[in-house]
């Protein structure tokens, strides 16, 4: 697939449709620049002198001033709350797996030797683990202890209580959130989907409201997390004065494969057990509590392309177990995927200096010279801190390159990868931790988190911090992050 | 003087402009029309009849005769006809060992029926749509069936995709719901297209617990698709207007959160048990829903009459509460037809119908829909509603400015009401079309009723039959 003409060109429209769109919403607005240089034009020519005898000769009494300052005092407060509501991040929570849940290396190659009787699956497993950047400290839920697993529907069930519980008590904890507050419920977990769902589980023990507005999104991969935030974003769009609850997990018990085949053992040896509850709100005494606000939330799905929606394929192979296959190509997909979501996103956030750059060298590559590269843009004149899925390693280093972020901005993916593995739609929020933990969020910072996903999704969303976070934060990291960042070795020998 | 005055009038101007162009662009985004929609109709090999369930029942070796005769009980008492569908593997005798790629195929046969029948019914390229939102309650594979459909049908980039699962029987109002929220906070008109249906491939179940066994009799496939818009532009093309959508979710309470449960029974086996508790979960739900949404749909006079008589009855009485047999009867019931013309009930089981008519006091012409819908589809789940709306089209009953109102029922326990106005007379019989003049039958008792009919002799042989 041709990246640079391809790119370009599908820019080049947006940037015409963008400033189309630009011209028609804001239309009215534009109307009121030649007014006001008109006005400011007047108000030159008349000088200071004549302005005063203006003003004196207007005979304004106390009734006409009183009637034009409320008319612009009332204009001006239905012109301010009929703009939309923005969208607070009050806190968040993730969920810390239990000592006993822990899967070092060595836990997790002697329980691989003892379930397959293939050598071949067992040597290629070890060396997937040497190389995937995981470190000893990942988790795995109780149910994938056993020797051979035991993904019975019960004890995925108990996988989740135990995730989703724990991270919306620590999140109650941390907020002071009565359950009767909360008006929108939006549940995301890819791989299981239980009858009743897990929105209703959740109703069920929290006894929310019977109004309460629920949804719960199922098998969209690892970029579910932020579809969730997406559609709670709506949701409080549309209902004033409301919380939100997110919650994004991923259910590991169901999901081990058992078979041999190479593609279906990496979720195997990459996924990990986690989950984070996120309280979002549009009401306005929560600004002054609230650590960021939702600024942009951009969505790309690739489906229509065959290789990019069969690059993470569940299907069951030749003894009928059942797996997930991810492809060769996931690199170059995500990469591609990647390219379209910063189309949308860059005109959105990058400074205009940037802006102008990039168009003035695809005039350029149109009109004078063809061989000239396309400009990346510089995204860190964007952001501060980048949440990057941590998907695996070749992800980060694949948009670490893609993006030419240095390694301090791809150091909280990193470690969360090193730290708690693959915990799929969740993961974006142990970053968030990460970089919280660390003493780096201060006010006033922008945060990117990009996440990628089967179907092909890459879904990125941008928050702006709105108070500086103090250590500790009380969150995952709190017992370790003393030890971050750790060097990560290409390849550990086993 | 005239340049300031000059001044604050056209800043005013402006101002008031931008705000009557923002209530103005508001209004017309709040509107939600259904454009058009689409059932399902599976191929004729699917089709399953009483005997040919026998058969599978009898294919099942752990079942035993007091299972055996239950099970025929149900069926042969269900309501359901002899023109359901089944999934094929079901049919191939591959109930007990469903395949991931089976799965698939039934939901590929949907797609290709059902969304390509809408799409192609209103003129609406795949291109246009801007949200589409997908609801299958017990299928859930990666990537998710909402890309499977987005990659079917080459939809685009910046499209939004939802994929709703495990919320059961009532989750495709809440589809609806979803669309009509998005639609609402975007700038620009937008086209949704709503997709619902069930899967039946991987949920037979085969095990022997009585209170799982319920799903195989009453389950069948089905699905519907269906656009919606809120650009006013397919105003003239639309078939009704979305008035309110009430949600109820009474799951806080135990015993209507475990009414309908996807477990694995003593054996390990997998399936959906519905316990003993369903219909009184079922009404609680009911009740608790009507009681927010009849303020909002009917009209004041009836409303006014219903607290004046409820008020009269408990002055009447006084201090003493729940005294049927003094007086005035049974409690003043509110009477819903004085602000819904038709109604389009779930049709979850004979039981359920009967139990939903009594409640709002209808007629059988009111409920004659649901229970066509069950006799010649069987009970297909989310996507049963369109089969009952479909129904009263292909009977040329909708004229316009009929008041539609849809109820359902699911897991959760949830019961979701959407209130419907049409907006112009509909004649299109769509899934009906081959069949609708056999409707209503003369008799809906099952044809096998002599050939099984001694299972109503026996007694005592599963308790308490709720559906």
């Amino acid at each position: 697939m041709p990246t640079g003409g391809v790119f370009s060109g599908s820019v080049n429209l947006k940037y015409v449709k963008l400033g189309y769109q630009y011209l028609v919403n804001h239309f009215l607005t534009l109307l009121l620049v030649p007014v006001m240089a008109a006005t400011a034009l007047e108000l030159a020519r008349l000088g200071p002198g004549e302005l005063l005898s203006l003003w004196r000769s207007l005979e304004l009494d106390l009734v006409h001033i009183l009637c034009s300052a409320f008319l612009v005092v009332f204009v001006g407060t239905v012109y301010v709350m009929s703009r939309p509501r923005p969208v607070y991040l009050v806190d968040y929570a993730c969920y810390k797996p239990p000592a006993s849940c822990r899967v070092p290396f060595a836990t997790f190659m002697e329980h691989t030797r003892l379930i397959s009787d293939d050598d071949k699956s067992v040597r290629f497993q070890t060396r997937i683990l040497e190389r995937s950047g995981l470190g000893e400290d990942t988790y795995l839920p109780p149910a994938n202890h056993y020797i051979p697993p035991n993904p019975s529907m019960e004890a995925s069930r108990a996988e989740a209580q135990l995730v989703i519980f724990s991270a919306i008590d620590d999140l109650v904890r941390r907020t002071g959130l009565k359950p009767k507050d909360i008006d929108i419920l939006v549940v995301n977990c890819s791989l299981f989907s239980p009858t009743p769902s897990l929105s209703a589980m959740i109703i069920n023990k929290y006894k929310l409201r019977s109004n309460i507005r629920s949804f719960n999104l199922s098998g969209m991969g690892c970029s579910a997390g932020l579809i969730s935030i997406d559609l709670a974003r709506d949701m409080l769009q549309v209902h004033p004065n409301s919380n939100a609850l997110v919650v994004s997990t991923e259910i590991i018990t169901p999901n081990f494969y058992q078979g041999s085949r190479r593609d279906m053992l990496l979720p195997n040896c990459l996924f990990r057990m986690g989950a984070a509850a996120i309280l979002l709100s549009n009401r306005r005494r929560e600004a002054r509590r609230a650590k960021y606000r939702l600024v942009h939330v951009v969505r790309t799905h690739k489906g229509a392309d065959d290789r990019a929606y069969r690059c993470v394929y569940q299907e069951e192979d030749d003894q009928g177990f059942s797996g997930i296959s991810l492809s060769k190509e996931l690199m170059a997909i995500a990469g591609d995927a990647l390219k379209s979501n910063i189309t949308t996103i860059g005109p959105l956030v990058l400074p205009m200096s940037e802006q102008l750059l990039f168009f003035f060298r695809l005039v350029g590559r149109k009109l004078i010279n063809k061989t000239w590269k396309p400009y990346i843009p510089d995204f860190k004149l964007a952001f501060e801190h980048f949440c990057i899925h941590a998907g695996g390693r070749a992800v980060i280093d694949e948009l670490q390159k893609n993006l030419q972020l240095s390694s301090r901005h791809v150091e909280a993916s990193r470690m969360t990868l090193h730290r708690f593995g693959n915990t799929s739609s969740s993961s974006l929020w142990y970053e968030l931790a990460y970089i919280e933990a660390k003493g780096r969020m201060r006010r006033g910072d922008r945060v990117w988190q990009i996440g990628f996903g089967s179907g092909f999704k890459c879904n990125s969303a941008v928050w702006k911090c709105l108070r500086s976070i103090k250590t500790p934060t009380n969150g995952p990291w709190d017992d370790c992050i003393h030890r971050y960042p750790v060097d990560v070795p290409e390849v550990v020998k086993l | 003087m005239e340049l300031l005055a000059l001044l604050t009038v056209l800043l005013l101007a402006h101002a008031v402009a931008y705000l009557a162009w923002q209530a103005v662009s508001r209004r017309r985004r709040a509107c939600c029309y259904l454009l058009d929609y689409a059932c399902h109709k599976p191929s004729d090999d699917r089709k399953v009849t009483t005997e040919m369930a026998g058969d599978v029942i009898e294919r099942n070796k752990r079942l035993g005769l007091p299972e055996y005769r239950f099970l025929l009980k149900v069926i042969v008492n269900s309501g359901i006809g002899e023109n359901t569908y089944c999934p094929r593997n079901v049919l191939q005798g591959r109930e007990e060992s469903p395949t991931h790629d089976d799965a698939l195929e039934e939901m590929d046969d949907f797609f290709t029926d059902a969304v390509a029948g809408v799409l192609a019914k209103t003129g609406v390229r795949a291109r246009d749509v801007d949200l589409v939102v997908l609801n299958v309650g017990s299928f859930s594979p990666a990537p998710s069936l909402v890309s499977r459909l987005v990659h079917r049908f080459g939809m685009r980039e910046d499209v939004m995709a939802y994929n709703l699962s495990g919320m059961g029987c009532s989750a495709g109002l809440i589809a609806v719901d979803l669309a009509r929220n998005v639609m609402l906070t975007r700038p620009r008109t937008t086209m949704a297209l709503v997709v619902t249906s069930e899967s039946c491939t991987p949920n037979w179940y085969v095990g022997t617990d009585k209170s799982m066994m319920l799903g195989n009799c009453l389950f069948r496939c089905g699905g519907a698709a269906a656009l919606l818009t809120n650009d006013p532009a397919f105003r003239g093309r639309a078939k009704m207007e979305l008035r309110c959508l009430v949600r109820a979710n009474i799951g806080a309470h135990d015993d209507a959160h475990a009414a309908a449960v996807h477990r694995e029974d003593a054996d390990g086996r997998l399936g959906v048990s519905l316990s003993k508790a369903l219909p009184k979960a079922a009404v609680r739900a009911f009740t608790e829903n009507l009681q927010r949404l009849a303020p909002r749909i009917l009209p004041a006079r009836e409303l006014a009459r219903f607290v004046s008589r409820l008020l009269l009855r408990k002055l009447l009485l006084g201090p003493r509460n729940n005294s049927k047999a003094e007086g005035g009867g049974s409690s003043p019931k509110i009477d819903f037809k004085t602000g819904v013309d038709h109604f389009c009930l779930h049709p979850g089981g004979t039981a359920v119908i009967e139990a939903v008519r009594k409640s709002l006091g209808l007629t059988a012409h009111d409920v004659e829909p649901a229970r066509m819908t069950l006799h010649r589809w069987g009970n297909t789940s989310a996507s049963s509603l369109w089969y009952v709306l479909s129904y009263m089209e292909a009977k040329r009953r909708l004229k316009r400015g009929d008041r539609v109102l849809m109820v359902t029922f699911g897991s959760g326990f949830k019961c979701n009401s959407c209130y419907w106005e049409v907006t112009r007379d509909l004649a299109d019989a769509g899934a009906w079309e081959d069949c609708i003049d056999e409707y209503p039958p003369e008799t809906l008792v099952n044809p096998y009723m002599d050939k099984f009919g001694w299972l109503n002799d026996l007694q005592g042989q599963g308790s308490g039959f709720i559906f």
